[in-house]
């Protein structure tokens, strides 16, 4: 089941009310990585065939490397 | 956090990720619910902004509601499977008793046939309400009642001769009764439950067991007791065919849908004004001419 990946066809309304399913905080949509991220649970929702897989069970734990350099930040 | 764990959860998503492989899902009850469902919806003569769809599958409630009733439906459910089996782009993964969703997101919400797996039914029924937007529409549909009685009867029949002791088969369900008790519980506006009974007759009950495995609808309770026994399942199957079986030979099997439907609290909604601020008595509002009693 794995596929090239390709533009997300995530519809824009549906980010707009997406929040992580555990801190009920924001998301970061990454394009590239086809993942949500919740900064506060230190989660990376996986998207798969453009579906959000909001399990907490399914997803990444997120390390230093994840994080947005405080000055992009702000 | 004291919930009792009465499903396991994991095999739930499991049971209907597998359901979904299969060439030819059983899909007929899920089907009928959402259009059921969809009827119930359109009565609510109003363009719906944003409605999620609980437990939708193949995102059949998009699929039955015309248009123009709704501008966007975002279809969930606990099985990427079963989601990918459609197209349309509104789509998560989620669990119920987890919703990654904001606050006052939803005009309706619409959990169908996914309510009857969740381990703390009060706490998500009220995380549903937290999701509608004032004076938006809950509309719950569930398996409740005497689902499966003829099937729940039989194997605990069979096991209780076969092994001398019974353990749970069937999923625990909720009544008609307490169903509407639950949706005052968690604050909704005019609550209503009803039930639709949905019978279906089978050739034999073999062919219900595989339909319930078809809809990834079996085995899900932590306490099941583990395998059922070779000897035990065809001891029920007689059991069945014995005390359920119509006039032609076949079974019956009984699906009872609990229909709950409620509304967040809005000023608008109509409601019963403070006892005792009646500015004219019962009588003159019925016709009946005033006597010297009643005043």
């Amino acid at each position: 089941m794995t596929e090239p990946p390709r533009p997300a066809a995530i519809d824009p309304r549906l980010l707009e009310i997406l929040v992580c399913p555990l801190t009920k905080g924001p998301l970061r949509y990454d394009r590239d990585a086809q993942e949500l991220i919740s900064e506060q649970a230190g989660l990376a929702f996986p998207i798969r065939d453009g579906i959000p897989i909001m399990l907490v069970d399914e997803a990444r734990p997120l390390d230093e490397a994840d994080r947005i350099p405080d000055e992009v930040r702000r | 956090m004291s919930v009792p764990r009465i499903f396991d959860r994991r095999r739930v998503r499991q049971r209907r990720d597998r359901s979904a492989a299969l060439a030819e899902p059983a899909n007929f009850l899920h089907q009928e619910v959402a259009a059921r469902v969809a009827e119930r919806l359109l009565e609510v003569r109003r363009r719906h902004e944003r409605v999620l769809d609980l437990g939708a599958r193949e995102c059949a409630l998009r699929a039955v509601l015309p248009a123009e009733s709704a501008d966007m439906v975002v279809a969930c459910d606990l099985s990427h499977a079963w989601l990918a089996r459609s197209g349309g782009t509104a789509r998560v993964v989620a669990d119920e008793e987890l919703l990654p969703f904001a606050p006052a997101s939803f005009d309706a919400v619409v959990a169908r046939m996914s309510l009857h797996w969740v381990n703390d039914l009060p706490g998500a029924l009220a995380q549903l309400v937290g999701l509608l937007r004032p004076d938006g529409l809950l509309l719950a549909a569930f398996p409740g009642g005497e689902t499966l009685h003829e099937l729940r009867a039989a194997l605990l029949q069979a096991e209780l001769d076969i092994r001398g002791g019974g353990s749970p088969r069937i999923s625990p369900v909720v009544d008609l009764r307490d169903a509407a008790a639950l949706l005052q519980r968690v604050g909704l506006a005019l609550p209503v439950a009803d039930l639709d009974r949905i019978t279906v007759s089978y050739a034999d009950p073999l062919r219900l067991l595989s339909d319930l495995q078809g809809m990834g609808e079996s085995g899900g309770l932590v306490a099941h007791g583990g395998p059922l026994r070779r000897d035990v399942l065809a001891r029920a199957l007689e059991l069945y065919r014995r005390d359920h079986s119509d006039t032609d030979g076949r079974v019956r099997a009984t699906f009872d849908i609990i229909f709950a439907t409620g509304w967040r609290p809005h000023e608008s909604q109509p409601r019963p004004r403070p006892r005792g601020s009646a500015q004219v008595g019962l009588g003159e509002a019925l016709g009946r001419p005033p006597t010297a009693s009643g005043q």
